[in-house]
């Protein structure tokens, strides 16, 4: 089991190394800046006439996209320039410690920057007419998950380089893969091959039975998520059959099975999970896609930084 | 190696045939040795000897690609064996990295938490003197000299008072006065402890160290103390006469290696 005050003395320690120096302080107001940018200046947010986050929401997740891993760069790739990762990791601590305790500082941070953006946000909507506080929360949740998986993306390439800018680029492809998968078929497709790869490769490490807890956890989070996209897969399927025995009017079945598969890929999207959120429903199968998805890619962390030893 | 009475002393670090390869580069090869409680034992060895590796196996934070390696009973590259060994281990590793944003006072604190070491205010302000850091106690560590970065790296080192240090190089970078007192310190710790340093100066060896391990080119050229290995000439003529010997050896083996692929 993980021991928490190891989990807590490193969140701590990296909170305060964050705001311990301007770079934290330049993150959280470029962020609150963009975010509150991007909300009212533009022309729908008034032609609109609603006091809602609905023209932020279609950006959010490119905001996120580049501020995340722009948090996450140096989380790992910094401690391996420095040298304190050999100081960290011949602590009695475990891996699993490790990872989480640097994760939380990462989300520490992103839930401070969404904190005092969504006071800055919920100020100026106020007084331009009467929020749904409902509507808010959920869009807000949905921010934060959004930021969670990205989080977990950013610090998975940090812990592949010890280069911070190579981190960066790999933690903005990692999430925006994420985001086209719903817009663009070989985005989707490459997403799901990628999913397909650590479900069999968990399954494997599983079954060979030198997974520990976390690794079923992993496992588990993997089959989860395989599970709830083999059920939007069956359901197309079906659907495609009815299509199928029912075609339109000149004969033609209306959609390709290579569209089908794209669009099943494309249930893997960030934008398509976060879309309830933004409409003011918490659907509990994007909670889990969200909270599994992070889940497996904590694991992964946690799977590279035992390879040091090997 | 040593004397018949240090013989009778429990073995603390143990080598058995580490190899440690980074792909065809071989960085260590069948390196052996024991060091026994309460000895001062250096670690020397030319730069790129393979000493840092060996500490590095020897402490858990990395895997010899075969061999076995055993401090205090413990396999430092089993998880659990490991954290265990950890709680009794202190080590600073080459050029003492820190976290350079936090102040000591901090980053003694972050240690201390990860370590749950008892009553840390008394344990901090125990190895602040010791290692006479209370002048830069909360100034961040970005802005102290090396010597006093080094300082703060034997403190974390010495915070949950181990009965075994590995320090890697610990006079690195140091002024002269300052390796005089990194020095008396460790001839102070090592009455109680067990210490394996690294090291490629000769001087170190004889001032502090009561038994020699020597590597070149990743393997043990030379066990015993230091008078074993001054011999009747001088340390300096010694110590350039084995690496010579050893890295001949090398060029030797790798002519006849690269013979073996080419047939």
């Amino acid at each position: 089991m993980l021991d928490f005050k190891v989990v807590s003395a490193i969140f701590r320690k990296d909170m305060r190394v964050y705001l311990g120096n301007p770079t934290g302080y330049v993150f959280i107001t470029l962020f609150i800046v963009v975010a509150q940018a991007v909300l009212i200046l533009r022309e729908e947010f008034f032609a609109r006439g609603l006091a809602d986050l609905a023209t932020l929401n279609e950006w959010m997740s490119v905001i996120l996209m580049i501020f995340v891993p722009a948090l996450t760069m140096n989380a790992w790739a910094d401690e391996r320039r420095s040298g304190t990762d050999e100081l960290l990791l011949t602590l009695p601590v475990r891996d699993g410690e490790v990872v989480l305790g640097k994760y939380l500082g990462i989300l520490g941070m992103l839930t401070l920057s969404l904190l005092l953006t969504t006071i800055g946000q919920l100020s100026v909507l106020s007084v331009l007419g009467d929020p749904d506080k409902g509507l808010m929360f959920s869009t807000i949740a949905g921010y934060w998950l959004v930021g969670a998986l990205f989080a977990a993306i950013g610090l998975m390439a940090s812990m592949l380089t010890s280069n911070t800018t190579v981190a960066f680029i790999l933690g903005v492809v990692g999430c925006l893969m994420l985001v086209l998968a719903g817009t663009l078929p070989w985005a989707s497709g490459l997403v799901g091959v990628v999913l397909c790869t650590l479900v069999v490769m968990l399954v494997w490490y599983a079954a060979r039975g030198t997974a520990d807890w976390m690794g079923l956890v992993a496992a588990g989070s993997a089959a989860l998520l395989g599970l709830l996209w083999l059920s939007r897969g069956i359901a197309m399927v079906t659907e495609q059959g009815e299509e199928a025995a029912a075609p339109s009017a000149d004969g033609a079945v209306e959609s390709s099975i290579g569209d089908r598969f794209s669009e099943l890929f494309g249930s893997l999207s960030v934008t398509e999970h976060f879309t309830s959120f933004g409409e003011g429903v918490i659907r509990m199968g994007d909670v889990l896609y969200f909270a599994g998805g992070t889940a497996l890619l904590l694991y992964l962390c946690a799977f590279l930084l035992g390879r040091r030893s090997w | 190696m040593g004397s018949e009475e240090d013989k009778t002393r429990p073995i603390t670090i143990e080598a058995k045939e580490l190899s440690k390869r980074y792909g065809n580069f071989a960085a260590l090869t069948k390196v052996s040795f024991e060091v026994r409680m309460g000895t001062v034992a250096a670690f020397l060895g030319p730069n790129g000897a393979g000493k840092s590796t060996t500490m590095r196996i020897l402490t858990g934070f990395l895997s010899p690609t075969s061999g076995k390696a055993k401090v205090l009973g413990l396999d430092p590259t089993h998880a659990e064996q490991r954290r265990e060994l950890a709680c009794k281990l202190g080590y600073l590793p080459e050029s003492g990295p820190l976290y350079r944003e936090m102040t000591p006072f901090e980053s003694l604190g972050f240690f201390a938490d990860v370590r749950a070491v008892p009553k840390p205010l008394e344990a901090i302000e125990r190895v602040v003197e010791r290692c006479s850091i209370g002048e830069v106690l909360h100034k961040p560590i970005y802005k102290l000299s090396k010597g006093f970065r080094q300082r703060v790296g034997m403190a974390q080192a010495l915070l949950h008072d181990p009965d075994v240090l590995i320090l890697d190089e610990p006079t690195s970078g140091l002024d002269p006065l300052q390796i005089r007192d990194v020095r008396g310190l460790i001839r102070e710790l090592g009455k109680d402890k067990t210490i394996l340093l690294s090291t490629h100066i000769l001087q170190e060896v004889d001032a502090i160290a009561d038994e020699v391990i020597m590597v070149s080119e990743g393997r043990v050229v030379f066990t015993g103390t230091v008078a074993g290995l001054r011999g009747d000439s001088t340390l300096e003529k010694r110590f350039y006469a084995l690496a010579e010997a050893a890295k001949e050896l090398g060029e030797a083996k790798k002519k006849a290696d690269e013979k073996k692929e080419v047939a």
